[in-house]
């Protein structure tokens, strides 16, 4: 395999645990976007939105694995990495979105 | 005996607009906090997101054994619940990554208490439901 771009010598594997919290984060995304296609048979249609939210953010999370872990690496070699303030208040503003998602389901259902 | 050359150093990364203007002023922290106040986000969101879980399959999949209005109620207090920590995720996020940056001692985590107490309720109504029943 080629390797590209510095080695990092952090024994912690900071670069390594960050990008496996965002996936862990991606399977739970994964799991309340299945549990909202559930809703589907008693609520139909409606409960596929918050389930296609979950699912584009998964994706997205996905697909940006690459590209934060090169950012992680270079951070600790550099002594200085971004704090990712963006993807933070994205992936927090996705979970609101998705509990008032569900709130309407209830309510509008009951 | 080839010498390969040494990849090139990475550049010092610049600062987003949103994270200057949100956390302004300060040094910049060792890496390690910064990834680990990430890491702690993340860890905060998946729990938020495991209470939504619980909300969607309380209303799903509990029709048989509660009554319509405990379910509703169940439901809605954990779907509430997990929309709470999301938001207790990105402030403490804020709080930690300023006190990093300003080299003042982190504050109390107050997601956690509250946490204690959303799961209690529920646990507690939940019990009182089946003793009921």
């Amino acid at each position: 395999m080629a390797t590209s771009g510095p080695r990092h010598h952090d024994p912690g594997l900071q670069p390594e645990r960050t990008v496996l919290s965002w996936t862990r984060t991606l399977a739970a995304l994964v799991t309340v976007s299945l549990l909202f296609v559930r809703w589907y048979t008693q609520q139909g249609a409606l409960a596929l939105l918050p389930a296609a939210l979950a699912t584009a953010t998964a994706v997205t999370i996905h697909l940006t694995q690459r590209r934060r872990y090169r950012r992680t690496v270079d951070g600790i070699v550099v002594e200085r990495v971004r704090d990712a303030a963006g993807p933070v208040l994205a992936t927090a503003a996705v979970c609101v979105l998705l509990g008032a998602a569900g709130l309407w389901v209830v309510v509008d259902g009951a | 005996m080839p010498c390969k050359e040494p990849p090139p150093e990475p550049s010092i990364p610049q600062r987003s607009r949103l994270a200057t203007r949100l956390l302004p002023g300060g040094t910049e922290p060792d890496p390690r906090f910064t990834l680990a106040n990430e890491r702690t986000f993340l860890a905060w969101i998946r729990t938020a997101l495991a209470f939504l879980a619980g909300g969607i399959a309380v209303e799903a999949f509990t029709a048989a054994l509660l009554s319509d209005a405990v379910r509703t109620v169940l439901t809605v207090l954990l779907l509430v619940a997990g929309s709470v920590i999301a938001w207790g995720a990105v402030a403490r996020w804020l709080s930690v990554e300023r006190s990093l940056r300003h080299g003042r001692p982190l504050s109390l985590p107050l997601i956690a208490p509250l946490l204690g107490t959303a799961c209690g309720a529920a646990a507690t109504i939940l019990v009182l439901v089946v003793i009921a029943n």
